[in-house]
């Protein structure tokens, strides 16, 4: 059959953001769905979102009500949301308790009274909440799979998309007739992490479409529900950069070690200790970037914005009158129970919003810190996610990591990351001559080739300057204690000269 | 606490708009229980017989204090009133609002949408059910941009 004989399904809008991607593009027309979780879990909000995003007086929606929360009470608590236009109502959006019929008669007539409904306001969408509370009473499996089938086949033929909502638990997946009637099934969970409360969704089924699976986290505010697909929403969003350009630290020495700067949508590791001046150097990285007319991100957790402009100010770095046109956005993300998808929205949002061509994340350990315990356990695999759909999108990643100083290690990172990186400097203390100095080296450069030098550097009001040529009179810097090869000759002393810093 | 004046006009548009839509030949005094059916009927569908009742039952409590010649009055398992025009006790007449109790307890049935559903919520409801009046620029005294 050509695709043109195919019949064409529309989509609906879920009127949840980040669910239509999910579910693969919206929900499909005509569709029957559940929406299953525990009490508290966000079903009624996830179907109001979708009744407020479809809903029209020429075809409006039906929601049932059946025992459990009053509608009176529901319509009090769901109007504080700010996707709730209390205009629809009750034109486009019409509530309908059932709860008589439920009590005092049998599924028949629960289905007569729907179809009633259902032929009086010829619907676009159906809700009924809960339709676990509207087949409690005891029957048969054969009566209940027979309702079913009947409800299912006349909401479809008067071309409803319906939604029932049910408070179900996952082992009543495989014996529940109702899961195998659905088209949809939509499963909405709340689970405490220690201090956190993390939710997760996610799309068990999805007749005709694809939807991207896996569990999917999503935040309850006054917005309602948002949902952070694990895709971040880039599904067939890839457009790496083809130029082969480099953007340039704004540390001529580095950039120079570099082989000219840091290829562009790269992902870079810059891996230090404390003080090793890893901030500084994104700092510079990312000020560079603004005086090359390339739009910047820094996320940071464990400064606030302001904190981390004036540090820059320090540096004679000036990051206020950029944010200030649109070309900066300093992102402080820090609530303690955040996912790295609900991240990768906020940067994604700052991405699209200044055209961000590069991205800092100062540091990893405080992003770890910002997760929900849950999802620190996930961290490794989460990053992997987001620095191949950032990078995938043209955009350049600075990142810093603390990594513990050890005389017998020379670690690049705490998280077994440095395959998810294409380049990654190294800063450390050494001790030499009785002073605490600090060396870099370029590790790793996935895009070619780069110096191979060690080269001494200090952290000067005008941030990271490396001094002098590399330090090749040493044996042993990497452990930190290095020894002078030939201390009856030093050869070439490492040279303080300002004269000569900054240059390669 | 007796019933807020808003609440209060608004009831008394609400009777005298039906009572303006009704025959000659029929009596007044239907007016407000005409009203009170008609809400009763639309709010049975949204929350229930039960939750309109629940309502019902409350704005009764709160009306028989305001007019007692509603003493007789009760309300029903489906949310319908028993005992209008019973013969009245002996009440202290300055208090009586004999006559209006319709009225007054119409005003507090809105009164407790008003508290539950919001302005909005209740006048759209009102619009809904009578499509033709204008009654939704006077509740809470805030207008309302309809």
């Amino acid at each position: 059959m050509s695709t043109q004989d195919k019949v064409t399904i529309n989509k609906l809008p879920t009127g949840v953001p980040g669910l239509d991607e999910i579910v693969g593009g919206g929900l499909p027309e005509f569709s029957f769905n559940i929406i299953a979780g525990a009490p508290g879990s966000g079903k009624t909000t996830l179907a109001h979102q979708f009744v407020f995003a479809n809903a029209t007086l020429e075809r409006p929606a039906l929601y049932f009500t059946v025992l459990g929360e009053s509608a009176i009470k529901m319509l009090r608590y769901q109007q504080q949301y700010t996707f709730f236009d209390p205009a629809k109502l009750p034109g486009s959006i019409r509530f309908i308790n059932l709860s008589q019929v439920v009590l005092e008669k049998d599924l028949g007539a629960v289905l007569e009274e729907i179809t009633k409904e259902v032929e009086s306001a010829n619907p676009a969408v159906v809700v009924v909440d809960s339709f676990r509370t509207m087949v409690r009473k005891p029957q048969s499996d054969m009566d209940l799979q027979s309702f079913i089938q009947r409800l299912a086949l006349f909401l479809a033929s008067w071309q409803a998309t319906t939604f029932l909502i049910g408070e179900y638990a996952e082992d009543e997946l495989r014996d529940n007739p109702i899961f195998t009637v659905a088209d949809g099934l939509f499963w909405l969970r709340q689970t405490a992490e220690r201090n956190s409360i993390v939710r997760k969704l996610q799309i068990i089924k999805m007749r005709g479409q694809a939807s991207v699976p896996g569990l999917h986290t999503f935040r309850i505010t006054n917005a309602g529900l948002q949902a952070f697909s694990r895709t971040f929403g880039l599904v067939g969003h890839r457009n790496a950069p083809t130029s082969h350009r480099r953007l340039l630290f704004g540390i001529p020495a580095l950039d120079e070690m570099l082989g000219g700067g840091v290829p562009e949508g790269d992902s870079v590791l810059v891996a230090g200790s404390s003080g090793t001046g890893k901030s500084v150097m994104a700092t510079q990285f990312i000020a560079e970037g603004i005086r090359q007319g390339e739009p910047g991100i820094v996320a940071v957790f464990e400064e606030r914005p302001q904190a981390y402009a004036e540090r820059a100010a320090n540096l004679g770095l000036d990051l206020d009158a950029p944010q200030k046109d649109g070309k900066l956005a300093i992102l402080y993300l820090r609530p303690l129970d955040l996912s790295v998808d609900e991240t990768m929205h906020s940067i994604l949002d700052a991405v699209q919003k200044i055209g961000a061509k590069r991205l800092v994340i100062d540091s990893l350990a405080g992003f770890e810190m910002a997760l929900s315990p849950g999802f620190r356990a996930d961290f490794r695999e989460s990053l992997y996610r987001m620095i191949f759909a950032l990078t995938g999108i043209g955009v350049t990643i600075l990142s810093t990591v603390e990594v513990d100083e050890s005389f017998t290690e020379f670690p690049f990172s705490t998280y077994s990351i440095s395959f998810l990186c294409d380049d990654i400097i190294r800063l450390r203390y050494v001790s030499i001559d009785a002073q605490l100095r600090k060396i870099m080296v370029v590790i790793k450069m996935r895009g070619g080739n780069h110096a191979k030098d060690i080269r001494e550097y200090e952290i000067t009001p005008k941030g990271v300057v490396i001094l002098g040529k590399h330090l090749k009179d040493f044996q042993g810097l990497i452990s930190g204690i290095p020894v002078h090869s030939d201390r009856s000759d030093r050869g070439e002393e490492l040279s303080h000269d300002p004269k000569i810093k900054n240059q390669a | 606490m007796t019933i807020p004046p808003q609440m209060r006009d608004l009831a008394n548009r609400l009777v005298a708009y039906e009572a303006a839509t009704k025959k000659a030949s029929e009596p007044m005094e239907s007016a407000a229980p005409c009203v009170y059916d008609k809400l009763r009927m639309r709010l049975s569908a949204l929350a229930g017989v039960a939750g309109f009742q629940a309502l019902a039952f409350r704005a009764l409590a709160q009306a028989k204090a305001d007019a007692p010649s509603l003493w007789a009055v009760e309300v029903a398992a489906d949310g319908s009133l028993k005992g209008l025009g019973e013969s009245k006790p002996p009440v202290d007449i300055d208090n009586d609002l004999a006559g209006e109790g319709g009225v007054v307890l119409i005003g507090r049935l809105l009164g407790l949408l008003l508290i539950f559903l919001g302005e909005s919520l209740t006048l759209n409801l009102i619009s809904d059910l009578w499509p033709d009046a204008a009654f939704d620029d006077r509740i809470s005294g805030k207008g309302r941009n309809a």
